[in-house]
């Protein structure tokens, strides 16, 4: 029998109390009444003169009792036979994965991260299989297990610990579901060696807060592996990080060249206040007035930081005062307006309210994001071949001379959309020339009362934006006029709508690599209510963006993004942050600014101006606060904590948890203290019964 | 003057046991008891024919108060006859009994109290038989009951009720009863002191010399329980003081030689006191049978009352 509280066992002392006690004359607490005591000396308690214990069942009973209650508060337990750890001998299979965001920049995580990597590397036994995962917003696979297998163990740890030493943390965002569920599906896939041992990630991170665990929520979490976290501290816990606040378009519009920026403090910090303002990309100092903004731990603020007026032209916004820098710069490119041209070809007047470019001009304003230039054209005049080359977005309404119709037909198969809606059926040839094709029928149908769009195509792009129940309902648009064209005399034409009567109200006919929309009624008030409806200008703004080129090119992007070149006619050279400049492979489509926030400009070789990019850190990155680890087990991965590095000390603290474990499942205590109750029990009425035998002969003189 | 404390000459036989009397519950029963059965035994003594005082009637002569003419004789005999000696002659007994809680002591089934209160029924019960006044002074630390001396059936009544009352008090103050008496009872008269004197003497001896200064036979019975005076106790225990509550532990066997020295020191400095003073000094112990404390009261009361004729016939003071 083994005791988890030996030291109770010292109450066991106690059991020479009732000995003494019983040694003792009993009669000392008994009072006899006497007349006076004037003649009477105080004698002291003397043991009895026998030397020899009164009532010795009695004394057995109560050193029992005390004996038991002792042993019990000692809290015993059966020590039974611990199975052997069948974690220890068995081949393990660990991933160990380091983590390199961007958040490890700071002071003295990395080197620490590198430490406890190289130590899980060396514990690492000849049998054990080891793959070195590093992972920010990817996963990079530094040491994978058949490398592991194919080198001799000897140099195993040293090839390594080489390529650890090689990596240093990027600037990216920590994608730890996406690194975890990777780890896991290693160590779950087949094992070639067929071993039964146990597999374990070991994790090396900072574990912040901002790390993204989107990814384990739809991952069930393989049986048999564990997730050890071993975390990497910090001395510091202060760090304040900033952000570009965007999505305010149209916000401060008016007040000038003002960028918005959320200031961020994180839970542990110990500073509140932090000076913000504009910065030249390669010096540290402040440029133009700093803008002091006070953040308690744990929360964020924006503030508007103007732009200084001496010094126009920059594009990076410094939070100063705080401890680790990694975060505390923001690079801004002002958002420059996509320019989009719209060619009309009508004879309308702009002015006339009956006509359709009344409607288009007014549709199309100018944002910030977007300057909209509708030009319009007679169409029986020759159209300057400019003005064909600069549009994206021909509509026409009347019939078209032959050239014009060449030309646009030109730009349609290199990819450009055209909006043909015919005022009457003489605009058919045009159309027939557009498509390509020798002729083209088109009559003129005039609904009894009105018609309606009844089957819409919401699947197709035009149509997708009213996709929702919501937005849905073309009902109230009546249509007074609509145009007749037979879809099946159209190869390839796709009917994205139809009118109630069956005809087809809006028909996309692909033409090489761009598209004509052929819309069977006008938007004009003679045709139908459609530019009166709120569906207009979302219609429009569809078909602008069916030209691929309406949306403003992205000036804003996150480390480790891929900025789209679509855009880039013939971009060829990009220019990095830190100077250098990188030959793009010619069709490349676009890039990855991996390489770290700042600006980067993309040249096209046709001199035209550069196209600049600010590229910022994650903002998720700023969340330095350490993650919970309870989040990661609700996820359901089970996470142990890193093991004590002295061995000797687990041992035992695995002894201790197996006695705690024993020791609660066999509960000994409690039979003891019920043993020592029942005792007690019949000591008192042992002592019950002695006392009123004895009543009748005490106090009596002898 | 001194007398035997106890001097049980008498067969033992026919006297009634102390734990027997102390059996009848009701005061003037066993008073009764102890006289009745005394007045049987005394035909069979050799003393008989003594009252407790000699009283007569004397012929009127030239000279005497007519105030004290006994009408009611003259009525019958035509004789003038004085009757000033009746109430002068006439004994007026004042009973002084220590009710503290000491008293309620006892070891063989009865109390000190008890006893003494039956003692001190035993006398006045007597006394009333005789034609004497009795009066009861009943006292702790401080003076409880006060009866004056009368002969009547339903005094008597109430003095038994009187000494019926349980002990109370929280001490034994002996000096000022005795100063109370002397200050109440003008005339001279007997005063039988019932204590078991377990206090201290000191106030006392003043006490007892201003009552023997007026003139009062003074009669002291100690009354103790026999676990008193051999301090008899079997087992080590803690003595509570039945009056201040105190105390103290004591094992018999180490305290007892101590005990009975000092306790015997006491009782010998009473006894001393009593001596100088010409008190009658009895120590009872409560397994004692009361017809011989009765006895002993009576021979010396007898005695005194022979030497107190002697010397009242040679003083002149009083009519042989």
């Amino acid at each position: 029998m083994s005791f988890l509280a030996p030291f109770f066992l010292l109450g066991g002392l106690a059991i020479a109390l009732p000995v003494v006690f019983h040694l003792v004359r009993r009669t000392t607490r008994e009072q006899t009444l006497f007349s006076s005591l004037m003649f009477l000396q105080p004698s002291p308690p003397r043991l009895t003169r026998k030397s020899r214990l009164e009532h010795l069942l009695l004394l057995l009973l109560r050193c029992l009792a005390l004996a038991l209650l002792a042993v019990g508060f000692a809290r015993p337990f059966l020590k039974q036979s611990v199975p052997p750890d069948d974690d220890r001998g068995a081949a393990r299979r660990i991933v160990v994965l380091v983590d390199t965001s961007a958040s490890m920049r700071r002071e003295g995580l990395w080197a620490a991260a590198r430490g406890q990597a190289e130590a899980a590397l060396r514990q690492a036994g000849p049998a054990d299989q080891v793959e070195l995962l590093a992972f920010d917003r990817v996963v990079t696979p530094l040491f994978s297990f058949d490398e592991w297998r194919t080198t001799p163990a000897g140099d195993r740890v040293a090839q390594a610990v080489g390529r650890l030493a090689a990596t240093s943390p990027g600037w990216s965002s920590t994608q730890l579901g996406h690194a975890l569920v990777r780890a896991a599906e290693d160590l779950a896939g087949p094992d070639d060696a067929g071993q039964p041992g146990p597999r374990e990630i070991l994790l090396i991170s900072d574990l912040q807060e901002g790390s993204r665990l989107e990814a384990l929520q739809a991952y069930e979490w393989p049986k048999g592996i564990r997730l050890r976290v071993d975390p990497v501290k910090v001395s510091k816990t202060s760090n304040a990080g900033l952000q570009l606040v965007t999505g305010s378009d149209d916000a401060d519009r008016d007040a000038g060249p003002v960028t918005r920026v959320r200031v961020v403090n994180a839970a542990g910090s110990k500073r509140e206040q932090f000076p913000v303002g504009w910065a030249r990309p390669d010096a540290p100092d402040l440029v133009g007035a700093a803008v002091e903004v006070y953040v308690p731990p744990g929360q964020s603020r924006i503030v508007s930081v103007p732009a200084p007026t001496n010094a126009p032209g920059l594009s990076r916004i410094v939070l100063r005062g705080d401890d680790d820098p990694f975060d505390d710069s923001v690079f801004v490119v002002p958002t420059e307006a996509a320019r989009t041209g719209i060619l009309y070809l009508g004879d309308d007047d702009a002015t006339d309210t009956r006509q359709p470019l009344f409607f288009l001009r007014r549709a199309l304003p100018a944002t910030r994001r977007q300057a909209i230039q509708v030009v319009a054209r007679k169409s029986s005049e020759a159209v300057p071949a400019t003005d064909v080359d600069a549009a994206d977005l021909f509509v026409i309404t009347d019939p078209l001379a032959d050239a014009g119709a060449d030309a646009v037909r030109k730009r349609i198969l290199a990819g450009k959309t055209a909006l043909f809606a015919p005022k009457s059926n003489a605009s058919a040839t045009t159309l027939a020339r557009l498509l390509g094709l020798p002729s083209l029928v088109m009559g003129e149908t005039k609904p009894e009362k009105y018609a309606m769009l009844a089957e819409i195509d919401f699947r197709s792009p035009l149509f997708a934006p009213f996709a929702d129940p919501r937005f849905s309902d073309f009902t109230k648009i009546h249509f007074w006029r609509h145009r007749q064209l037979d879809a099946a005399a159209v190869p390839g034409a796709r009917i994205l709508a139809k009118f109630d009567s069956g005809a087809p109200a809006v028909l996309e006919v692909p033409v090489g690599k761009g598209r004509v929309m052929v819309l069977t009624s006008g938007w004009q008030p003679e045709d139908s209510q459609l530019a009166l409806s709120s569906k207009f200008v979302p219609l429009l703004y569809s078909l602008i963006e069916l030209g691929g080129d309406g949306a403003a090119p992205a000036t804003q992007a996150t480390v480790g993004d891929r900025v789209p070149l679509a855009a880039m006619s013939g971009a060829t050279t990009l220019r990095m942050p830190d100077g250098t400049s990188v030959t793009l492979p010619s069709g490349a489509t676009d890039f990855a600014t991996a390489a770290g926030p700042g600006i980067y400009s993309v040249a096209s070789a046709a001199g035209s101006a550069p196209r600049r990019f600010a590229v910022n850190l994650d903002p998720a990155e700023t969340r330095t606060a350490p993650l919970s680890e309870d989040d990661l087990s609700r996820l359901g991965v089970p996470v142990t904590h890193a093991a004590q590095p002295d061995a000797a000390r687990s041992t035992e603290k695995k002894l201790v948890l197996q006695s705690l474990e024993a020791e609660s499942r066999q509960k000994i205590w409690r039979s003891m203290l019920i043993a020592a109750l029942a005792v007690l029990a019949a000591e008192s009425a042992l002592a019950g019964w002695t006392a009123r035998r004895t009543m009748p002969t005490e106090g009596t003189p002898a | 003057m001194t007398a035997p404390a106890s001097t049980p000459s008498l067969p033992s036989a026919s006297l009634i046991s102390a734990q027997a009397l102390m059996g009848i519950r009701n005061l003037e029963l066993r008073a009764r008891a102890v006289v009745e059965g005394f007045w049987s035994g005394l035909h069979r003594s050799p003393y008989h024919g003594f009252s407790v005082e000699f009283t007569e009637y004397r012929q009127y002569t030239p000279g005497d108060d007519p105030r004290h003419l006994d009408w009611r004789v003259f009525a019958r005999s035509d004789r003038y006859y004085i009757k000033k000696f009746e109430d002068e002659t006439n004994l007026r007994c004042h009973l002084v009994a220590d009710q503290s809680r000491s008293m309620d002591f006892g070891s063989i089934g009865h109390t000190k109290a008890r006893y003494a209160a039956t003692l001190a029924a035993t006398l006045a019960y007597f006394l009333h038989l005789q034609g004497d006044a009795v009066g009861l002074l009943t006292f702790d630390e401080r003076l409880r009951d006060y009866l004056p001396a009368r002969h009547r059936s339903s005094h008597l009544r109430q003095i038994m009720l009187a000494l019926e009352k349980p002990a109370g008090g929280a001490a034994t103050d002996l000096a000022a009863p005795l100063r109370r008496i002397t200050e109440l009872v003008r005339k001279r008269g007997l005063v039988a002191l019932v204590s078991d004197f377990l206090a201290p003497l000191e106030g006392l001896e003043r006490s007892l010399t201003d009552l023997a200064a007026c003139r009062h036979e003074v009669v002291v019975f100690q009354v103790l329980d026999p676990a008193e005076l051999g301090l008899v106790f079997d087992q080590a225990s803690i003595f509570r003081d039945a009056e201040t509550g105190r105390t103290l532990y004591v094992d018999p066997a180490a305290a007892r030689k101590g005990y009975v020295q000092k306790l015997e020191a006491h009782c010998a400095e009473l006894r001393r006191i009593c001596d100088k003073l010409g008190i009658t000094y009895h120590r009872l112990a409560t397994d004692q049978p009361l017809e011989l404390a009765l006895f002993d009261f009576l021979r010396q009361r007898m005695h005194r009352g022979t030497t107190a004729r002697a010397v009242a016939a040679t003083s002149g003071n009083l009519p042989a």
